[in-house]
C-alpha cells in the first residue's frame, strides 16, 4: 500500500513543501557557520520571521494582491530575522561573547516576543488564516505522473528554495565573497593579514543567515498554514544545525540533508495511519541521530570550519 | 661591500649581484623605534634600515626585540614613538594591509595559510579580482606559475594547503608575498622549520630575489646561517641594536659578544659532581608529533645525579617531543625510558620523582584563574598534608603559600593573588617551587627562561642550578646557548630528533655546538651551507 | 568614585558579585517596563502584581518554589559543567531520561518504603540522566568531538524517545487507552514529600538545595572539585601535571547530566506524578541562563534560580490582574541574559577587582 502512486504523490509533494523551511534556514546557517559563528539562534528568528510573515500579512489583509501581500510579508520577514540576526552578530562578533549562549538567550527571547505580540494581536484564541504564498503550477511538466505534482505544483517560495543552494554554491566556492566567507572561519588571521576585515565578514555572513532563516520562517507560515501559532517552528532551526553539519557544510549536500529530513517528517505524519511497526517517533528523531553521526565522524570525515565558535581577536595570532 | 659577505660555494651566489653602495637610496629605513610593554622595554631607540639588493640579517637571541619591530614594520603593532620610511619617504603603517600595499612582504614563523583553501586560492584571497566578484581564477594561476618558475618556488597550485609540506608552504608563502609585489620581504626564522637541503634552496631563492632588487630582511639567530646568506648585519639585545656591520666584517666573536654581552658566559660555577647514580635512562627512544611525522629518532641519553644536562638545539628539533616523553605525556614508539628503573607513565603523579618545567608557562605550567596558592598545589593538593580523605585544607595549602612565598621571593600581593596578575618571572618562580618543593629526583625544564627579563632569568637559573647542587638529575632543554653553557656540565646538541653530539661546556667549543644544530657531525666536514 | 573601596572586605567582594546580575536585572525589567508602558500598561502595576504573586502570601511562594525546583537543579547541572569548562547544553534531554529512568521505577508496585523507594527511583533518575549524556561525553574526552552539537541533538531524541515511551498505543510503558500521552500513576510510596500541605512544594526543592550545597563543597574543598576546576581553568595546564583530563571531563559530564536527570525525576515525583510528553516547557535551557546568571557559583544557582522561579510563579498573578501576557517573563529572562553577557560592567568589576590587587593586568608579560 505504501507504494500506490497517489500516496507517492502525497508524500513527494509534502516532503518538498516541509523541506523548503528547512533549506532556505540551512543556506543561511552554512553561510554564518562557514564564516565561524555558530547559530543556535535560528529556531528564533525562523519563529520571528514566521511570526512576522503572518503578522504583515494580516495587517496589509485583502487589500491588495495576495501575491503581492505574501512577497512584502516574505520581505517584512527577512528583514525581522536579520534584525536579529544583528543582536547575534554584535555580540559574538564584536563583544565576542560566547555563541552558544547569545544564542539560547535569542531563542527566548524570540519566543517571549512572539507570544506577547501573538495574544496582543489576536487574543487568545484567533487564527485567522492570512494570504499566503500563491501556488504555482508549471504548465507541463505539472502533468507528469508522479513527479509533476511533486515538484512543480508547489507554492511560489518553493520554486525559490529550488534556486538557492545552487546559488549559494556558486556564490561559495566562484566568487571572492565566499573564498573570504570560507577563508574566515579556517584562519581569520590570514584574512585580517589579507586586508579584509574579518569582522565585516563575519556580520555578513550572520545578517545573511538571519534574512534566510527568517524567509524560513515565512516559508513555514505562508506556505501551507497560513496563520501563527505560539512556538510554531517546534525545533526546525535545531533539524537546521544538524542539516548543516549533515550536510558537511556545503549547501548542496546540507539542502540532500533538508530533503531527507523533509521526507522524514512527512512520512512520520503518515506513517501512524500505516502501522507499518515502527513507531513514527523514530522518524521524527532521524535528523538528530544523523546529526550525532556526522559529528562523530560515522559518516564520513565531518571537517567543520577549524574556527567555527571562536571570536577572532588579531592579538591572539 | 655588497656581497662579500657569502661564504658559501653556491655557484649562483653573485650572479646579478647589485652591489648596492650606501650612496643608493635606502628602500627602508627604521627610525628611533622605541615600543614598550607594561615595564617592557621591546625595542629602545632602534635604527634600522635596508638598501635594494640587500639581504639584511636581523640576530638576536629570543626575547632581543627582533619581532616587535619586525611587527611594526609590518602593521601589527604601533611604534610608541620613532618613524618608518619607505624610500625616503615617512610612511604609517597601520595594518598589514597597509603594509602590503606598500610592498612589504612577510613570512612569518606560524604560515598565515587557510588549511581548507587550495594554494591558488590563498594566494588571491584579498586580491582584487580580474572580473569581481567572481573568482576568476585562470589569469592568476598563469600569473602564480610564472613566479614560481622564475623563482625556482615549485608549487602545485591545485592541491589543499594542510597536504602541502611544511617548505612547500613556505614557499607559497614567499609567492604569496611576491603576487602581492612586495619589495621588501621579511623572513621571520625561516629556516627552523626547514631540513637542511631546504635550507640551501631557500637561500639560493633569496639571492635571487634580492638580484631583483628587492630588498630581504632575515631574521635569524643562527650566526652560521646568518653569515652564509647576508649582505649585512643588525644585532639587537634587549631591545637594542648593538651593532651593525658588514657581515664580511663579522667573525663569530664579534657577533657572539654583541649579542649576548661579555659577561654571561663567565660566569660558571661548577659543584664536584656529586656521585654517577643515573637518574633518568633512554634507549634508542624514538615517538612521533602532533603531526604524526617522526619527532625522536632513537634518541639514547642518560642523566645523572648531582649534574645538568643541558640541551641544545634549534626549535622544533624534537625538544618539545623529548620532553613529554619523558613526562610520560607522549607515547613512545620504540626504546626504553626509565627513570629510577621505572617507565614514565604516571611519573607526573610522583611529586618527589619527577618535577618538570614545562615549556609554556601559560598553557602549560599554571591555570591563571587560580590564586598563587592553589597553583603551587597544582600537582600535590591530593596528598598529605594538603588534603585528607579527599577534603582538601585550606589552611595547609595557605600556610605553605607563604612558606614558598618567602622561600623564593615571588612577588605577589599574597597567596589570593590571582596568577595572571604576576610578572613572568614570578609566575616562572611559582611554577619552579612547585616542581621542586618535594626534591625530585629529576628535574625537566624546558626553556625555563623564555620571555623573562634579566634579572627573573638569574634567578631562575640560579633556582635551577641549587637542585643540581642537592643532588638532583635536571635535564635542562633551552636555545640559548649562552644559559646552557653558564650552568650545564655537559650538553647535548639536538638536530632533526636526533642527538648529534655531546660537548662539554667549554665557550671554546661554542662552533662546534653550532655546527651540530644545524645537523653536522663534528666529524664530517660539511658540504652545502657552510658555517664559519 | 570607586566608593565600594570604602567598604569592608567580605561587602566588597559580595558587592563585585552581585553587581553585574542585579544591574542586568534591573535594565532588563527596565526595558520590559517600556515594553509595557508601549503597550499602554501600567509596568509598576504590573511588576507589584507579579511580586504579589510570587511572594505575597504563603501560597504564593510555594508556587515559587515550585518553578524554582527544576530550573535550579538544571542550573546546577549546566554550572557543574561549566566549571569543568565543559558545555553541556543538552540538560533538557538528560531532564526526560532521568524522568523516564525515574518512572519506570516510581510505578513499580515494589512494596517498599517510601523513604527506600523514593532515593531509588531518584537514583534511578541520576542514572537516566548520566546515561544520556554518555555518548558525548565518550566523544569529547577520547574522540575530541565538540560536546555542544551532540548534546543539543541529542535533546530532541530524548524528547522524542520518552514520547514514544509512553505512546498511549506503541509506548512500552505508556497508559493505554489513555487519551494523551502518559505513563501510569506513580506509586505513593515513590512520591516525594510535600513541604506545605496544601500546596504543591514538594521536597525536590530541599534537594535542589541540598545539592547546590554540596556542589559547591565539592568544588571548593574536596580533591575532585579542585581537578575540575583546573580542568576547567586549564586543561592543557592539567594535561602536565599528570591529570587524566578524559576521566575528569567523563566524571564532570556524567555528574552534570545526573543532576539534570534528577531534575527531571523530581518534576515526575513531586509535582505532576506520571510521565508527560513534552512536559518540560525547557527547563534544560532556563539552566543554561541560571548558571550564566549566577557565574557558574553552585549557591549563586540558588539564588538566580530562585528570581526565574518567582518570575514564573508571578506571571499569572500579572496577567489576572494586568492582563499583560505572562510570556513578558521571557523577555525578561533573555533580556537579563544579553545584558549580563553584553559585558560593558564585568570589564568595570574586572578593572575594579585587579586594581585591589594592586596590579595591572597581565603584568608585564604582554610582550610577544
Amino acid at each position: 500500500m505504501p507504494l500506490d502512486p497517489a500516496f507517492v504523490t502525497d508524500w513527494g509533494s509534502a516532503s518538498i513543501r516541509l523541506a523548503t523551511p528547512l533549506l532556505l534556514a540551512t543556506v543561511g546557517g552554512v553561510f554564518a557557520e562557514r564564516s565561524g559563528v555558530f547559530n543556535i539562534g535560528i529556531e528564533g528568528m525562523m519563529l520571528v520571521g514566521a511570526f512576522t510573515a503572518v503578522a504583515t500579512s494580516y495587517y496589509l489583509g485583502a487589500s491588495a494582491d495576495p501575491a503581492v501581500v505574501s512577497l512584502l510579508a516574505a520581505l517584512a520577514a527577512m528583514l525581522a530575522g536579520g534584525g536579529i540576526a544583528f543582536i547575534h552578530a554584535f555580540l559574538t562578533v564584536t563583544r565576542r561573547v560566547d555563541q552558544i549562549i547569545t544564542g539560547a538567550a535569542i531563542n527566548i527571547l524570540a519566543l517571549g516576543l512572539t507570544n506577547t505580540l501573538f495574544r496582543a494581536i489576536w487574543g487568545e484564541t484567533g487564527r485567522e488564516r492570512v494570504a499566503g504564498f500563491p501556488e504555482v503550477r508549471v504548465p507541463i511538466l505539472a502533468d507528469i505522473p508522479i513527479v509533476g505534482p511533486i515538484f512543480f505544483q508547489q507554492s511560489l517560495i518553493v520554486f525559490v528554495a529550488y534556486l538557492v543552494p545552487i546559488v549559494a554554491a556558486f556564490v561559495l566556492f566562484r566568487t571572492t565573497w565566499g573564498l573570504t566567507i570560507r577563508a574566515s572561519g579556517d584562519f581569520p588571521l590570514a584574512v585580517d593579514t589579507a586586508g579584509l576585515s574579518v569582522t565585516r565578514v563575519r556580520y555578513a555572513a550572520v545578517l545573511f543567515g538571519g534574512t534566510m532563516a527568517g524567509l524560513a520562517g515565512a516559508a513555514l507560515a505562508l506556505g501551507a498554514i497560513r496563520y501563527f501559532t505560539p512556538g510554531m517552528t517546534a525545533g526546525r532551526g535545531f533539524i537546521v544545525l544538524g542539516a548543516i553539519v549533515v550536510g558537511r557544510w556545503h549547501p548542496m549536500i546540507a539542502a540532500g540533508a533538508c530533503l531527507l529530513f523533509g521526507a522524514a517528517d512527512a512520512f512520520q505524519l503518515r506513517a501512524q495511519a500505516l502501522n507499518l511497526g515502527i513507531p513514527y517517533q523514530f522518524f521524527i528523531m532521524l535528523p538528530y541521530v544523523l546529526a550525532v553521526a556526522a559529528v562523530a565522524g560515522a559518516i564520513g570525515r565531518a571537517n567543520p570550519p577549524q574556527q567555527l565558535g571562536r571570536p577572532y581577536r588579531r592579538e591572539a595570532g | 661591500m655588497g656581497r662579500i659577505g657569502w661564504r658559501g660555494n653556491q655557484e649562483k651566489a653573485g650572479v646579478g649581484s647589485t652591489g648596492q653602495q650606501s650612496s643608493a637610496p635606502e628602500l627602508l629605513r627604521m627610525e628611533r623605534i622605541t615600543k614598550r610593554f607594561g615595564d617592557l622595554v621591546a625595542n629602545d631607540e632602534v635604527t634600522f634600515e635596508v638598501l635594494p639588493g640587500e639581504i639584511h640579517a636581523l640576530l638576536g637571541e629570543n626575547g632581543a626585540g627582533k619581532s616587535t619591530l619586525m611587527k611594526i614594520l609590518y602593521g601589527l603593532q604601533q611604534p610608541d614613538s620613532g618613524q618608518v620610511n619607505l624610500d625616503g619617504r615617512t610612511a604609517t603603517i597601520r595594518s598589514p594591509h597597509e603594509a602590503v600595499s606598500l610592498g612589504i612582504g612577510m613570512v612569518h614563523q606560524k604560515f598565515m595559510l587557510v588549511p581548507n583553501l587550495t594554494a591558488l586560492e590563498n594566494v588571491v584571497l584579498g586580491v582584487t579580482s580580474p572580473r569581481p566578484p567572481l573568482l576568476e581564477l585562470r589569469d592568476p594561476r598563469r600569473r602564480l606559475m610564472k613566479l614560481a618558475e622564475e623563482h625556482e618556488l615549485a608549487i602545485d597550485p591545485d592541491v589543499p594547503v594542510w597536504q602541502l609540506s611544511v617548505g612547500a608552504q613556505q614557499r607559497l608563502e614567499i609567492l604569496k608575498a611576491l603576487y602581492r609585489g612586495a619589495r621588501l620581504l621579511i623572513l621571520d626564522e625561516p629556516t627552523a622549520v626547514l631540513a637542511p637541503v631546504e635550507v640551501g634552496q631557500l637561500f639560493r631563492v633569496m639571492r635571487l630575489l634580492a638580484a631583483e632588487g628587492r630588498g630581504i630582511v632575515f631574521i635569524s639567530h643562527k650566526l652560521s646561517e646568518v653569515k652564509a646568506v647576508s649582505d649585512r648585519i643588525t644585532v639587537l639585545r634587549l631591545g637594542r641594536v648593538t651593532g651593525s656591520l658588514p657581515t664580511a666584517e663579522a667573525s663569530p666573536s664579534i657577533l657572539s659578544s654583541m649579542m649576548v654581552g661579555r659577561d654571561v658566559s663567565l660566569e660558571r660555577v661548577s659543584p664536584p659532581v656529586q656521585g654517577d647514580a643515573p637518574i633518568l635512562e633512554m634507549r634508542d627512544v624514538s615517538c612521533l608529533t602532533d603531526r604524526r611525522t617522526p619527532g625522536l629518532a632513537s634518541v639514547s641519553l642518560t642523566v645523572r645525579r648531582g649534574e645538568i644536562v643541558g640541551v641544545a638545539g634549534v626549535d622544533g628539533n624534537g625538544q618539545r617531543e623529548l620532553v613529554e616523553c619523558i613526562a610520560g605525556l607522549r607515547p613512545i614508539t620504540g626504546g626504553r625510558i626509565a627513570i629510577q628503573g621505572r617507565p614514565p607513565k604516571g611519573a607526573l603523579r610522583k611529586i618527589g620523582l619527577l618535577g618538570l618545567i614545562p615549556e609554556d608557562r601559560h598553557e602549560q605550567g599554571l591555570v591563571g584563574d587560580f590564586d598563587v596558592a592553589e597553583n603551587l598545589v597544582l600537582r600535590a593538593y591530593g596528598r598529605r598534608p594538603f588534603s585528607a580523605f579527599g577534603f582538601l585544607r585550606w589552611n595547609q595549602i595557605r600556610s605553605h603559600a607563604v612558606e614558598q612565598i618567602n622561600a623564593y621571593d615571588i612577588r605577589c600581593p599574597g597567596p589570593e593573588a590571582k596568577v595572571h596578575h604576576l610578572s613572568g618571572g614570578n609566575q616562572q618562580k611559582v611554577i619552579v617551587a612547585r616542581e621542586t618543593q618535594e626534591d625530585p629526583a629529576l628535574l625537566v625544564a624546558a626553556q625555563p627562561t623564555r620571555g623573562l627579563d634579566v634579572g627573573a632569568v638569574e634567578s631562575v637559573l640560579n633556582l635551577i642550578r641549587g637542585q643540581r647542587d642537592r643532588g638532583a638529575a635536571v635535564l635542562l632543554v633551552s636555545t640559548e646557548l649562552t644559559e646552557l653553557f653558564a650552568v650545564s656540565d655537559r650538553v647535548v646538541v639536538m638536530h632533526a630528533g636526533q642527538i648529534m653530539g655531546t660537548v662539554p661546556p667549554d665557550p671554546a667549543r661554542l662552533g662546534e655546538v653550532g655546527e651540530m644544530m644545524m645537523g653536522h657531525t663534528i666529524q664530517v666536514a660539511s658540504d652545502g651551507v657552510t658555517a664559519a | 568614585m570607586d566608593f565600594a573601596a570604602t567598604l569592608p572586605r567580605l561587602v566588597r567582594r559580595v558587592f563585585y558579585r552581585l553587581v553585574v546580575p542585579v544591574v542586568s536585572i534591573a535594565a532588563a525589567l527596565s526595558v520590559s517596563g517600556l515594553l509595557i508602558v508601549v503597550a499602554s500598561g501600567n509596568p509598576l502595576e504590573a511588576y507589584g502584581a507579579m511580586l504579589q504573586g510570587a511572594a505575597g502570601s504563603i501560597g504564593s511562594l510555594a508556587t515559587t518554589g515550585v518553578r524554582t525546583t527544576p530550573i535550579l537543579l538544571t542550573g546546577l547541572a549546566v554550572a557543574i559543567s561549566f566549571r569543568a569548562g565543559v558545555f553541556n547544553v543538552g540538560a533538557e534531554g538528560q531532564l526526560y531520561l532521568g524522568a523516564a529512568f525515574a518512572t519506570v521505577v516510581a510505578v513499580a508496585p515494589l512494596g517498599l518504603p517510601g523513604f527506600i523507594h523514593v532515593p531509588l527511583a531518584l537514583l534511578a533518575g541520576f542514572v537516566g540522566g548520566a546515561l544520556w549524556v554518555a555518548i558525548p561525553a565518550y566523544l569529547r574526552a577520547y574522540r575530541g568531538v565538540s560536546e555542544v552539537v551532540t548534546t543539543l541533538m541529542l535533546n530532541f531524541v530524548g524528547i522524542y524517545l520518552i514520547s514514544y515511551l509512553i505512546d498511549p498505543i506503541t509506548g512500552p510503558i505508556g497508559e493505554r487507552n489513555a487519551s494523551y500521552a502518559q505513563s501510569a500513576l506513580i506509586q505513593e510510596a515513590a512520591r516525594l514529600p510535600v513541604l506545605i500541605s496544601g500546596t504543591s512544594l514538594h521536597a525536590g526543592l530541599l534537594m535542589g538545595i541540598g545539592l547546590a550545597v554540596a556542589l559547591q563543597i565539592l568544588l571548593r574543598y574536596t580533591g575532585l572539585g579542585f581537578r575540575l576546576r583546573m580542568l576547567g581553568g586549564n586543561p592543557t595546564a592539567a594535561r602536565f601535571t599528570g591529570m587524566n583530563s578524559s576521566r575528569q571531563i567523563v566524571i564532570a559530564m556524567l555528574i552534570s547530566g545526573g543532576i539534570a536527570g534528577l531534575a527531571g525525576a523530581g518534576e515526575v515525583m513531586g509535582l505532576r506524578m506520571r510521565l508527560y510528553d513534552h512536559f518540560s516547557p525547557g527547563y534544560g535551557y532556563d539552566g543554561i541562563a541560571v548558571a550564566l546568571l549566577a557565574n557558574s557559583s553552585p549557591l549563586g544557582v540558588i539564588i538566580s534560580a530562585s528570581f526565574f522561579g518567582a518570575l514564573r510563579a508571578g506571571a499569572n498573578a500579572m496577567q489576572q490582574a494586568t492582563g499583560i501576557e505572562t510570556s513578558l517573563v521571557l523577555i525578561i529572562q533573555a533580556l537579563t541574559i544579553l545584558f549580563v553577557i553584553f559585558g560593558p560592567l564585568r570589564g568595570w568589576v574586572a578593572t575594579r577587582t585587579t586594581r585591589r590587587a594592586g596590579l595591572t593586568p597581565g603584568g608585564s608579560e604582554s610582550a610577544p
